[in-house]
């Protein structure tokens, strides 16, 4: 009896192969057309990712697949972007083909150790010819011991890449060596493309326009070869159960609505007719920029217009932290501060930083120091020296340092920080509360 | 609303409203923000925000999720903008829409993390090889950068091109107030969509040289074959021949049918005015208050914010340089990147640069320029 089902149609192109005579990607590429017709994938759910090289001549060979030919080494970043989007946002129904060389692999080794870490549904076929083919056969990072190669007529000094352990080690699902004369390969890859996850399978070659000629090898002596270059040949690793990227990053089915910010809804007035610039400054960790953060949070709400920029050391944990803040009753525009209003430091790392400010201080400007701080010069204009670490603590002295200058300047009402503070941190606010009070109040004595 | 918010803060708010679904990133000052953002928003709105262990895999993820039909977009300063480019040449060259919020920080090399500077201008603009420029937006506000993202992913999509969204550490960093009220709400398009079934599509086809090919996803039933080597309309590869050649000049003609459209500068006339200052990103908010302060001087003069830097926008510059005889360009790089750029566009008229590296251009140093 004759079955009723078409047969599938033929993945290769009925045209004659671009590959040098006897090289083995040749036969690679019609293993996969077999497997890929064997795996029973329609051609759409199917897409060949190509690198650059000889291996990269294979998109008119496949007229039925989607194709996509990259970049020299990054084919498999190309395909782990293709199958983490088709897996967590499209269903997940397309396998993807990676057809690669040895000198791509070694380019790109980041792309393969993350694709297998990450666990996508990757299927990386590495075209192992020994050589850059097709720039005229140097040595790759995959090159045999002893070899010779264009780049490597001495014989190649170094070892050749265990691309079996290092994948292994990045948490491959799936790895085999097969050579590209071996009856096993298309079964290999048949596995391969079904194994769920990432999987690789490295087909062993010899390029027919260098290699064989420089090493004077002939096709039986490739086995051999494969043999003293890395792990023995077939199926290598085999795990399941390990997580898909693509799972873990699939959105949940209903979005949910972004939380709004808590901002200031403190509603104020405020009394300010001209820009107010100031640079507060302490140590990192000590709340310096959240307490900047607060004021020209609460500026915003009364209608006023506020920047804050913040700088710190790179290392972010450790050393001086600064805040910039403009508050003003007009559209701010240009956000240096070359003349400050007020330069508050709260400890010694912000005084070291802002020190040099002091000269350019603003006609009618103030500098705040928190009197524990040695080394600060008595003479300096408009100087007052507060026990402001002492009274507010070291974590709401910037606080306090900020109601200090919004009682004097009469800006903004203290107690309005001192509710917004509330109403971003709840009870623990009460120290920046008893900071903010104490700040303003030393204002109000005329605390200098 | 009133917010005290930052560009970053906002670049990513408005790529989520602009339709982004899939971000891939690596760490930098002054653009992590942005990935952090999209972390924690992106999921909950439907999208996938994931790290990637380098800018080369970031954008190759982005170009990836693309060409499967997903908005994308990444973020990164200038280091990362170096590894990526690449593969901007490859999405200008495969059609492939992608978003790059390159934030400016000062250079060469490492620089300054968390310093600012303009000085990627060229770096950005001439990334591709063969004299191809891709849109690149330049907001000079916290506001413009939420603006300037959804115009960015609205011409990537519509393009099939990459689009930089190019701003600076002081831009992009400095929170202030914005009114949510006030932003804008620019619904994309998305992409032309191939709808012709399984049979007869082809990647690049297209009539006129300026027409954008429709888009079908990797992975749906018209089967794609996308390429960044020299190709044929139908993606295969080929050179010289007379459809290649076409396919080669058609990858600017697209972009510049496009200009009158997507060129903007934002003018502020004053009447009589023979000088312009003409500038962009965080120089064109010092520019502002320089202009403000020569008219109270009894000045007059004209200011023009570039929201557009490529394709130059040339349509928009023409109509705001009329009576104009001098133009000063505040950036901040040496020698003046985009006044050597934009140069051609402005004829005969005395060209001023103010430049400074490692820090702001002050108001002052620009009336100075002015007066
Ligand atoms: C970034 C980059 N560097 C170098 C090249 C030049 N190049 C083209 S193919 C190739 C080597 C290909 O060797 P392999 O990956 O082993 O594939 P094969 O040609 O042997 O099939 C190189 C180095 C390139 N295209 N891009």
């Amino acid at each position: 009896m004759q079955s009723s089902e078409p047969a599938p149609a033929p993945f290769l192109a009925d045209c004659a192969l671009p590959y040098c005579k006897g090289c083995g990607h040749s036969l690679v590429v019609r293993s996969l057309a077999d497997a890929m017709q064997q795996s029973g994938l329609a051609p759409e759910h199917l897409c060949i990712v190509s690198d650059i090289g000889c291996v990269g001549l294979i998109d008119r060979l496949f007229p039925t697949v989607h194709t996509v030919h990259t970049t020299h080494g990054r084919s498999t970043a190309f395909a782990t972007g293709l199958a983490v989007a088709d897996g967590a946002l499209c269903g997940g129904r397309t396998r993807f083909v990676v057809v690669i060389g040895d000198g791509g692999s070694t380019i790109g080794l980041l792309h393969l150790v993350a694709a297998a870490q990450l666990n996508v549904d990757v299927t990386v076929v590495l075209h192992n010819n020994h050589v850059y083919g097709m720039t005229g056969g140097q040595a790759s990072g995959m090159s045999p011991e002893d070899w010779n190669t264009v780049t490597t007529p001495d014989g190649n000094p170094l070892l050749p890449l265990d691309m079996m352990g290092i994948l292994r080690a990045a948490g491959a699902g799936y790895l085999a060596r097969e050579l590209a004369t071996s009856r096993s390969l298309t079964g290999r890859l048949v596995e391969a493309m079904a194994h769920p996850g990432f999987s690789l399978v490295e087909v062993i070659e010899v390029c027919t326009a260098f290699g064989t000629k420089l090493n004077r090898l002939t096709g039986p002596e490739v086995r051999a070869l494969a043999e003293r270059t890395g792990e023995p040949l077939g199926l290598r690793e085999q795990r399941l159960g390990r997580r898909h990227y693509a799972e873990v990053a699939r959105p949940p089915d209903e979005p949910t609505e972004t939380g709004t910010r808590v901002q200031s809804r403190v509603v104020v007035a405020s009394a300010l007719k001209a820009p107010l610039r100031v640079v507060v400054a302490g140590t990192a960790g000590e709340r310096v920029q959240s307490a900047a953060a607060l004021c020209a949070r609460l500026a915003t709400a009364a209608g006023l217009y506020a920047t804050q920029k913040n700088d710190n050391l790179v290392t972010q944990g450790t050393g001086y932290s600064l805040s910039e803040m403009i508050l003003s009753p007009s559209p701010i525009h240009y956000t240096g501060i070359d003349a400050p209003d007020a330069i508050l430091a709260v400890s010694a790392d912000g005084w070291n930083t802002v020190r040099g400010l002091a000269r350019t201080l603003a006609p009618g400007g103030v500098i705040l120091v928190d009197d524990t701080i040695p080394g600060v010069p008595e003479g300096l204009p408009a100087l007052v020296r507060l026990p402001l670490r002492r009274e507010a603590g070291r974590d709401d002295a910037a606080l306090a340092a900020l109601a200090w200058l919004l009682a004097r300047t009469g800006a903004l009402p203290p107690q309005a920080l001192a509710d917004a503070a509330v109403a971003t941190h709840g009870e623990k606010a009460a120290g920046a509360v008893r900071a903010i009070a104490w700040g303003a109040a030393e204002a109000n004595r005329g605390g200098d | 609303m009133r917010n005290l918010i930052t560009g970053n803060e906002l670049c990513a708010r408005a790529a989520i409203d602009a339709g982004c679904r899939f971000f891939a990133g690596y760490p930098i000052t002054p653009a992590s923000a942005i990935f952090a953002n999209l972390v924690r928003e992106l999921p909950r709105r439907g999208g996938v925000a994931m790290s990637s262990p380098d800018e080369i895999s970031a954008i190759a993820y982005c170009i990836g999720a693309s060409l499967r039909g997903i908005p994308s977009m990444t973020a990164t300063s200038g280091p990362g903008w170096c590894l990526m480019s690449e593969s901007v040449g490859y999405a200008l060259m495969a059609e492939v829409p992608v978003v790059i919020a390159v934030v400016q920080r000062l250079g060469p090399s490492t620089g300054g993390a968390t310093a600012g500077a303009q000085g990627d201008i060229g770096l950005v603009s001439e990334a591709v090889s063969g004299g191809y420029r891709f849109p690149i937006f330049s907001p000079s506000t916290a506001a413009e950068c939420y603006t300037d993202t959804l115009r960015a992913f609205y011409w990537a999509e519509r393009l099939r091109s990459p689009v930089v969204l190019l701003s600076d550490k002081e831009v992009a960093s400095t929170a202030e107030v914005v009114d949510d009220e006030a932003l804008p709400a620019l619904v994309s398009p998305g992409r032309s969509e191939w709808r012709g079934g399984p049979v007869g599509y082809r990647t690049y086809a297209f009539e006129k040289e300026e027409d954008v090919p429709l888009f079908a996803p990797v992975g749906g039933s018209a089967k794609v074959t996308a390429t960044g080597s020299a190709h044929d309309q139908a993606g295969l590869l080929r050179k010289n021949d007379p459809e290649t050649l076409g396919v080669m000049r058609h990858l600017q003609a697209k972009i510049d049918a496009a200009e009158p459209e997507l060129g903007r500068v934002d003018f502020d006339y004053q009447e009589g005015a023979t000088t312009l200052v003409l500038s962009y990103g965080v120089s064109a908010r010092a520019s502002r208050d320089a202009v403000a302060q020569a008219r109270s001087m009894g000045r007059r003069v004209s200011l023009g914010v570039l929201r557009t830097l490529f394709p130059l926008p040339v349509t928009a510059l023409h109509a705001g340089l009329a009576g104009i005889e001098r133009v000063v360009i505040p950036e901040e790089n040496h020698g003046g990147l985009y006044r050597n750029a934009v140069l051609s566009a402005l004829g005969k008229r005395e060209v001023v640069g103010v430049n400074r590296v490692g820090a702001l251009i002050r108001p002052e140093e620009i009336l100075d320029a002015i007066i």
